[in-house]
């Protein structure tokens, strides 16, 4: 008697909330053999209208790569271009980009963790994820004006300042934060059927880990501590005390209880913003550049001019993104467009493993290993 | 933590209260049931029928999950608690097409995915509704002049309510389902069961 | 020292230029003897292959690697510089298995071919389509449809009359 292999798709259209995603898998009975992932059904050509745009026209772009946290990309893009052109941001501007980092950290966190437990059966956690996410969008509203995509963080510092009655209802929302991890903790991290599902799934080896070019929370559940902002600190991350989360066990459970750290060393960089924050300017005053737009002078262009041309030359800056590494390299050649903007982005190169990693597991552990990853489809296509 | 205080007390309602007994009559519907009945020579007991039909489908229109892109994390957040999407009975969001009678395009729609858009729609069973949420699949959005997005939606399904924003917010969603149940009330779909033959 | 200035001692002939890229060491590799050097890289700890881009410029391609070492924590940049017909240069999939997907996206993109690649396919854009969109002489004028074949696959047209309205 002979068996076949069965080859089923798993098609872009599925019900889990990741995305346009598509696996070929070939199966053996129950065991998949062996998957294929075939992207790019939401490929919407960024890098190429990053050509046709100028520098500060493309950071609404950015926006739209990782929707679910967003000021990381706008941030990692402005960190490119500020070092490529050589700006100056005034600290209290920094000290409040640090502020949203962290807070979208651990709007990120809530939504995967939500998501996963979504996608293993329980409906229970994404309401509470997504409850405590509109407490966070209220004061991204407050701050900016829009929930999802902010377009906030421009080169030469933030668009505005903070408003009257910022800071207090940001500490009442850590307070809050605070005692709701415990409260998810209990929910999730002690089920027995949980931690049947998530321990031993999904196992790779840490140098595997590595040369599948998987960085971030997922990559720091496999024993590996390389947390970029403690490798090639930037901004004012120097100044501030926290620890990177690391987890030995290469399981699926590690990865997810990376972010349960994760969140609760989030609300500790927060608290410590919160004390050191700097009065003084938000914008700065350009060094160099075309004379700034005409016009009625506004908040913006009195002190920093939305046309600027930065010198010829190329950059590579990376930041340390909820999904993993974030990286932008722009070419410029001295024109106000650049010449060529490429995005490494975490939830692709993380997504390379997951071939390697569902190697003999059944269909429900692809589903629960492939949602520790934390993938995103507009990372992945761009 | 109470994230937005509104006071609802200061919000003025922007739809007129009927006044007139000509209003009145108009806002039962009756009337624009009478036409609808002059309209497609049935009788009248059929037009009534066809309100009755109508309210029952609108009450609970069942979506099917078509979320693309960022819009769709803002539909998993009208559906989510705070903002409920519930209320209009559409808490399910049906996996399989042809169990869903509305589809919301959230999302860009890219050349590549159009085909497989396209066959959700045909595989879902009348009568059926779209909805396009999001600059992206109204007109192609902030992508517009990309190489690989479909620019609308529109230009492979018949789409009932445009819903603009990028994203639009929870707010607007509701507003643009209220936009649809509006125009499901106003419609007589029993013609097409063939009840007035 | 300098990662790249050991490179260029221990492989003189392969190197045609050190620099510095916005304080990262750069290295620009002849295209011969890139899989040599890159076996190097490996061994002198860079495990951690950020990202691999291809730039067109009018006359050129260029091929930018840049690399990371957790152990050592320093940064290196590879450059390879092709000629503007048949661009060719040999795939480091076999040492770095993320090169396997950023290869393929560069071929998919830039038009770039990677010699010893196990599967070079498109990845982002579907299978049949025309050109390379981030050449600088793609022509952006020419819309290109997809519908679904017989067994499922993507056909690429710039005929989209059975799929649109209007």
């Amino acid at each position: 008697m002979k068996t076949d292999e069965l080859l089923i798709n798993m098609g872009p259209v599925h019900p889990s909330t990741h995305g346009v995603l598509r696996f070929k898998l070939t199966m053996d009975g129950e065991i998949i053999r062996n998957c294929e992932i075939v992207m790019g059904y939401l490929h919407r050509g960024t890098e190429k209208l990053g050509e046709m745009k100028t520098y500060m026209q493309f950071v609404p772009y950015t926006d739209r790569l990782d929707y679910i946290s967003a000021f990381p990309n706008n941030y990692a893009y402005v960190k490119a271009v500020e070092e490529l052109a050589g700006i100056e941001v005034p600290l209290r501007a920094e000290y409040i980009r640090v502020l949203t980092l962290e807070l979208n950290r651990i709007v990120n966190h809530l939504v995967m963790i939500g998501s996963l437990l979504l996608d293993l059966g329980a409906s229970t956690m994404i309401m509470y994820g997504f409850r405590e996410r509109e407490n966070a969008l209220a004061l991204f509203d407050m701050l900016c004006g829009a929930r999802m995509t902010f377009n906030y963080i421009k080169p030469g510092g933030v668009r505005e300042d903070m408003p009257e009655g910022f800071i207090p209802k940001l500490n009442e929302f850590i307070n809050d934060m605070d005692m709701r991890i415990d409260d998810y903790e209990q929910l999730v991290s002690g089920n027995e059927i949980f931690m049947g599902r998530m321990k031993n799934i999904g196992v790779m080896s840490a140098q595997d880990a590595i040369n599948y070019g998987m960085t971030g929370p997922s990559l720091r559940g496999h024993g590996v501590n390389y947390d970029i902002r403690k490798m090639e600190p930037y901004s004012v991350y120097p100044d501030l005390d926290f620890k990177a989360c690391m987890r030995r066990e290469c399981d699926s459970f590690a990865r997810y209880m990376v972010r349960i750290d994760e969140m609760r060393e989030s609300l500790h960089i927060l608290k410590q913003v919160v004390d050191q924050m700097p009065q003084g300017k938000a914008e700065t005053h350009a060094k160099y550049g075309i004379a700034p737009m005409t016009g009625a002078p506004t908040a913006v262009s009195t002190y920093f001019p939305r046309i600027f041309t930065p010198p010829p030359g190329e950059v590579y800056s990376r930041i340390e993104a909820p999904k993993g590494e974030l990286g932008f390299y722009i070419v410029s050649d001295g024109t106000i467009k650049p010449y060529r903007i490429k995005i490494r982005s975490p939830s692709f190169c993380n997504l390379t493993a997951i071939p390697k990693m569902v190697e003999g597991l059944m269909i429900p552990d692809l589903i629960a290993a492939f949602g520790t990853i934390d993938v995103v489809l507009g990372d992945v296509d761009r | 933590m109470d994230p937005l205080t509104i006071d609802t007390t200061k919000i003025k309602i922007t739809r007129r209260q009927p006044v007139t007994a000509i209003d009145k009559l108009n806002d039962t519907g009756l009337i624009s049931t009478l036409l609808a009945a002059r309209e497609r020579e049935g009788l009248i007991l059929f037009s009534t029928i066809d309100q009755v039909f109508n309210w029952a489908r609108l009450s609970s229109l069942w979506p099917v999950t078509s979320g693309l892109a960022c819009c769709a994390i803002e539909m998993m957040a009208t559906s989510m608690a705070h903002h409920d999407i519930s209320r209009f009975g559409m808490e399910i969001f049906r996996a399989s097409p042809r169990q869903a009678d509305l589809m919301f395009v959230a999302g860009t729609v890219t050349k590549r995915m159009a085909p497989r858009v396209k066959k959700l729609y045909e595989m879902m069973p009348d009568p059926k509704w779209v909805i396009s949420v999001g600059s992206c699949a109204n007109t192609g959005g902030p992508y517009h002049e990309s190489y690989s997005v479909l620019k609308g939606v529109d230009l492979i399904l018949p789409v009932d309510v445009y819903i603009p924003g990028c994203p639009p917010r929870p707010e607007a969603w509701l507003y643009g389902i209220i936009q649809l149940r509006e125009k499901i009330k106003n419609r007589g779909y029993g013609a097409k069961w063939g009840l007035n033959k | 020292m300098n990662p790249a200035e050991e490179i260029k001692q221990l492989f003189p002939d392969s190197v045609v230029s050190v620099g510095q890229q916005i304080k990262k060491p750069l290295a620009i590799i002849k295209k011969e003897g890139l899989l040599e050097v890159a076996q190097k890289v490996k061994e002198m700890g860079f495990d951690n292959l950020s990202v691999i881009t291809g730039i067109d410029y009018g006359d050129r391609f260029e091929v930018v690697y840049n690399f990371f070492s957790y152990v050592k924590k320093q940064n290196l940049v590879l450059k390879v510089v092709l000629g503007h017909e048949n661009p060719e240069v040999a795939s480091l999939a076999s040492i770095w298995k993320v090169a396997d997907w950023l290869e393929r996206e560069t071929y998919d993109l830039v038009g770039i071919k990677f010699r010893g690649h196990p599967n070079l396919k498109r990845i982002l854009l579907p299978e049949g389509w025309m050109g390379h969109p981030l050449r600088k002489d793609y022509d952006m004028n020419v819309d290109q449809f997809v519908t679904i074949g017989e067994d499922g696959e993507d056909i690429v047209s710039t005929d989209g009359s059975n799929l649109l309205r209007r």
